[in-house]
């Protein structure tokens, strides 16, 4: 049963509601008009199934994430146990570079056990307890490439750069030494070498 | 306050003058003259150069008579610094370089694509935007946050631009070809499964046109739709995250692609679902031209005096999220 709207995402509304008498989350992905038909369903179809499948997948790693419920394929939605906590991107300066540590940690082990988030972003982890949990695993893939591992280290580098400028230099060197902390220094040196390797690539980027 | 700006980072050879009143700014001529590469060809950087050495005299006087201004009238002169292809962009700063010095007018070296971005601003009144950058240069996500503009995601390989001109020529069209895959993709309805790369914010174009490249062996106008289709869509979702990241109010379209409809049509729509406004940069100004150099040299003259001649630098890769703005 749906009861409130509470945020328009940029790829499905999330809803709160009851499901079986657990206040739950209600994750649907709506059809997008502006899309073409039969690419629209395929992403949604795509991603409803990968995100319910990763968001099991990752507890056994350790992080700790909202429980799967339900998921209803036809609809496109998955639901999902509220964490009633706040994301980390609306917490304090100070807060967000203390988090920055364990939210490296978590990357690490996502890593470390083959597995690519695709959109970290600030809000993408809810701090609820004193505890982070991960969200929003609709661009996941299970996969060990190195490669795919830096997209992930490099996405979380430019939303750090564009949304919280001030204390990027502060966050990025926390969330290293916590991605180190599990994954190792030969690993992480590595990742952070492929991070410039992008970089390099992009446009009108200078060369060094 | 009289401007005159000169740009000449890729194609086009365009001199422009504004006239600046407090925030107010009114453009009284916009000249352009466009290097056409021949048909399945791209822009060659010394051909380029050479169609804008022997079109900057006219394009200047013929821009100063329309403004009804002479040499003396302008305050300023403003030229687009980088980035941009090297041999193109040292026509416009010579230009620039010998008016300022034999008529000791002060120099402003500006950065083309936050030209775009301020221009945009200009023209559609938008006030604090989600930018949407899509040319042939760039292709970029961008807010304004303490006296920069960020990136919120970009494309990691080619721009979109690039990938709707290198697939039109392959098809055999002049550059630039949006146009003509454009009216090629209304044809079509038939959808053909692409390569559909979102990287979080990022986007990455090139699997997408060579995986266009082979279907276009079957149906050229299967191809140029689904493109569209793809890549739009593409651009669509990452417009939408970063909406909800950063929860602006407004999303402004600058640069050539902007011109495109279909692309206008997907992201009013997705403005539509985010309650949230949306500018695109009038048809007649959203690819290169001399008057988003012009206005933006305006805007940096509020807080800065003209760069010496020693320093009026031309540099290809010039970024421009590395761009202080103080004004």
């Amino acid at each position: 049963m749906l009861v409130k709207l509470i945020k328009k995402g940029a790829e499905a509304d999330i809803y709160t509601g009851v499901w079986k008498n657990y206040k739950s989350i209600f994750k649907i992905r709506k059809i997008k008009n502006y899309r073409n038909a039969s690419l629209d369903s395929k992403i949604r179809k795509q991603r409803t199934i990968k995100e319910s499948q990763i968001l099991s997948q990752v507890k056994s790693f350790g992080i700790p994430s909202p429980l799967v419920y339900f998921v209803d394929l036809g609809k496109t939605m998955i639901v999902m146990q509220e964490i009633p906590g706040k994301p980390v991107h609306d917490l304090s300066e100070l807060k967000i570079v203390q988090s920055s540590k364990e939210i490296g940690k978590l990357v690490g082990l996502l890593h470390k056990n083959g597995v690519m988030h695709g959109d970290l972003t600030t809000s993408n982890f809810i701090l609820f307890k004193n505890i982070i949990y991960m969200i929003d695993f609709g661009l996941s893939q299970n996969t060990i490439k190195p490669e795919d591992h830096a997209v992930d280290l490099r996405l979380i580098k430019e939303i750090l750069n564009s949304a919280h400028a001030k204390i990027m230099q502060s966050c990025w060197k926390n969330f290293l030494a916590g991605y180190k902390s599990v994954v190792g220094i030969t690993y992480q040196t590595k990742i952070v070498k492929l991070v410039s390797d992008i970089e390099s690539r992009g446009r009108y980027a200078e060369v060094v | 306050m009289i401007g005159l700006g000169i740009e000449s980072t890729a194609h086009t050879f365009s001199c422009a003058v504004i006239e600046k009143k407090g925030k107010k700014g009114k453009i009284l001529s916009d000249i352009r003259k466009i290097f056409r590469p021949e048909a399945g060809q791209g822009i060659h950087p010394r051909e380029a150069s050479r169609h804008h050495i022997e079109n900057s005299p006219i394009v200047l006087s013929e821009c100063l008579k329309e403004a009804d201004v002479s040499i003396g009238d302008l305050d300023i002169i403003s030229y687009a610094a980088g980035p941009g292809l090297g041999p193109c962009l040292r026509v416009g700063a010579v230009v620039a370089r010998s008016l300022s010095s034999f008529y000791k007018i002060p120099i402003y070296p500006v950065n083309h694509a936050i030209g775009h971005i301020e221009l945009g601003k200009l023209l559609t009144g938008a006030r604090d935007p989600l930018v949407l950058l899509v040319s042939g240069g760039h292709t970029m996500l961008l807010s304004f946050l303490d006296k920069q503009w960020r990136v919120f995601g970009e494309t990691l390989d080619i721009t979109l631009g690039q990938l709707l001109d290198q697939f039109g020529r392959s098809l055999g069209f002049a550059s630039p070809c949006g146009k003509n895959i454009e009216e090629l993709a209304s044809t079509s309805s038939n959808y053909v499964a692409l390569p559909y790369s979102v990287k979080g914010n990022d986007v990455s174009f090139s699997g997408l046109l060579s995986a266009t490249k082979s279907v276009s062996q079957k149906s050229k106008i299967d191809a140029c739709y689904s493109l569209q289709e793809t890549a739009f869509a593409m651009i669509s979702e990452t417009v939408e995250r970063a909406l909800s990241f950063t929860s602006k109010k407004e999303l402004m379209i600058v640069g050539g692609v902007a011109a495109n409809k279909r692309l206008s049509a997907m992201l009013k729509d997705v403005c539509k679902r985010h309650g949230c406004k949306f500018f695109v940069v009038p048809l007649e100004y959203a690819g290169d031209c001399g008057s988003q150099i012009c206005w933006t040299g305006l805007l940096e003259s509020q807080v800065k005096e003209g760069v010496l001649l020693k320093d009026t630098f031309v540099t290809q890769s010039w970024r421009l999220d590395s761009v202080k703005v103080d004004y």
